[in-house]
């Protein structure tokens, strides 16, 4: 059942069929909501997401993709929440503990590889809010520059120049490793 | 479409993989899915009817200029209903003070239990970098692993040498275009460019499917979002960043070695010496279209996807 006919179906209130968008789009959901600055409240804006967007989902245009019209739903939801408790959405992410898969061989240069990534980490955490919403959506969350804008509802362009002045700032402050 | 270099610097390509290191904790989809519905069921709402949206909603529709984020100065903690204004109002919600007392609303008794186990989880997690690290070649030799479309990427920094041998993906078998739509794990699309394929072919469980044309054009389609299929190795020329449509794809300009990551215990299974390729995902699926000789011709064909 591809994500079309799971949306007729949950149209026709198929709520099995709806089950299965949920199921699919959960982790990926998950992921963006955290990432965006709900931390460990993903859980909950991930849940009143899925029930918004099934309550909505006469709304959604059936020729476009559901991916980022779901996701879209999530980032308001997201936003919604840092907004009332009033402080900067900030990205609570870290690396996993055992993320860092060590090779035998080379301790000196897994420790090389895993400070640059510790240091890049803090650097987009640093980042002006817009630039680290474009890099996250762009490469963590690995985006389209469409899909960014559909669901941060920024125009491309705005997407396009946030990334690209992130990027700069990122290059300034942890340099290039392999330049 | 328009083709830029990704690895100037290799600062993007650096950000993808980083994010794939980054373990995000999330409950099992089936939990989820579970909840939402008891949700859904215990407040019944035809999504058609959808009564509690009174404007017709644009909460998700595609991006309007509208005020960016940061300018957002809406006042309205509260979280008005109407949903059409404004980039963040959510699509609509009842217009009862939600937060920051949403948690005593006793919609979600069994919450934080849920919760403490799911922050246990996060200290766990993901990944393996280093699988080339135990070569002879050492670290020197692969300066870093992409991960993008359901293929991993080692990028080294001398033209890897090719595999001579030839093996089939796990459990391939050659089917028919109805059997391989029944029998695949996701929507099978073909791009009409090519018109109908010679033959077509099922891999491990379903998880892959693999339609072939003649003159050694192959279009490899499978499902999977983070955790990567295929592995490739590549040396100069590096590959090439390119769009296809509104996605993001890769063009591998020469012969390469291509393998295939079992889903079981991640092992690198060695298949051939593939031809230029180019992968891209799309709406979650993942597809790699292999022996078209230019990059703008594989773009067209990729893009004739239906």
């Amino acid at each position: 059942m591809d994500d079309d006919e799971a949306v007729a179906r949950s149209l026709d209130g198929d709520l099995a069929a709806y089950e299965a968008l949920v199921a699919r789009y959960s982790a990926l959901a998950h992921r963006t909501a955290y990432m965006l600055g709900a931390g460990d409240e993903a859980e909950d804006v991930v849940q009143e997401a899925f029930v918004k967007a099934f309550r909505h989902l006469a709304s959604f245009r059936r020729d476009a993709p559901f991916r980022p019209w779901l996701l879209r739903i999530v980032a308001n939801e997201t936003h919604n929440l840092t907004r009332s408790r009033g402080r900067r959405a900030e990205l609570a992410v870290r690396l996993g503990a055992t993320a860092d898969a060590t090779a035998p061989d080379d301790p000196e240069g897994t420790a090389v590889a895993t400070d640059r990534r510790a240091r890049l980490l803090v650097a987009v955490r640093g980042l002006p809010e817009r630039e680290r919403q474009a890099v996250v959506c762009r490469y963590f969350l690995q985006l389209s520059e469409a899909e960014t804008a559909q669901v941060l509802d920024w125009p491309v362009g705005t997407v396009k120049s946030s990334t690209h002045r992130g990027l700069a700032r990122l290059r300034e402050e942890v340099g290039n490793e392999f330049a | 479409m328009s083709s830029r270099e990704p690895f100037d610097d290799g600062l993007e390509a650096e950000l993808m993989a980083l994010g794939d290191l980054i373990d995000v904790p999330a409950p099992p989809p089936a939990d989820v899915a579970a909840t939402v519905r008891a949700r859904l069921e215990s407040q019944p709402t035809d999504p058609v009817s959808a009564p509690d949206a009174p404007s017709p909603p644009e909460p998700v529709s595609p991006p309007d200029p509208v005020s960016p984020p940061d300018a957002v100065s809406a006042p309205d903690l509260a979280d008005g209903p109407d949903p059409a204004h404004g980039p963040y109002n959510s699509p609509v919600r009842p217009a009862r003070a939600r937060r920051p007392g949403r948690r005593d609303d006793g919609r979600r008794p069994a919450k934080r239990g849920r919760r403490a186990r799911w922050t246990i989880v996060a200290a766990v997690v993901v990944v393996v970098i280093a699988i080339t690290a135990a070569t002879p070649q050492g670290r020197a030799a692969v300066a870093r692993i992409l991960r993008f479309a359901g293929v991993e990427l080692e990028v080294g920094e001398s033209t890897p040498p090719p595999v001579t041998t030839t093996a089939s993906l796990p459990g391939e078998r050659t089917v028919s275009p109805s059997e391989a739509r029944s029998q695949a794990r996701f929507e099978v699309k073909v791009p009409s460019r090519l018109g109908p394929p010679q033959s077509t072919s099922v891999s491990d469980n379903g998880r892959v499917v693999s339609m072939f044309w003649p003159g050694g054009v192959r279009l490899d389609q499978f499902d999977g979002y983070i955790d990567p299929y295929f592995f490739k190795k590549a040396g100069p020329p590096y590959p090439d960043f390119v769009d296809v449509g509104p996605y993001d794809a890769w063009w591998l300009k020469g012969e390469h070695p291509l393998g295939y990551i079992a889903r079981e215990d991640g092992t690198h299974v060695p298949l051939r010496q593939a031809a230029a390729t180019l992968i891209w995902r799309q709406v979650a699926i993942n597809y790699r279209l292999e022996g078209v000789r230019t990059k703008e011709e594989a773009i067209k064909i990729a893009e004739s996807l239906q």
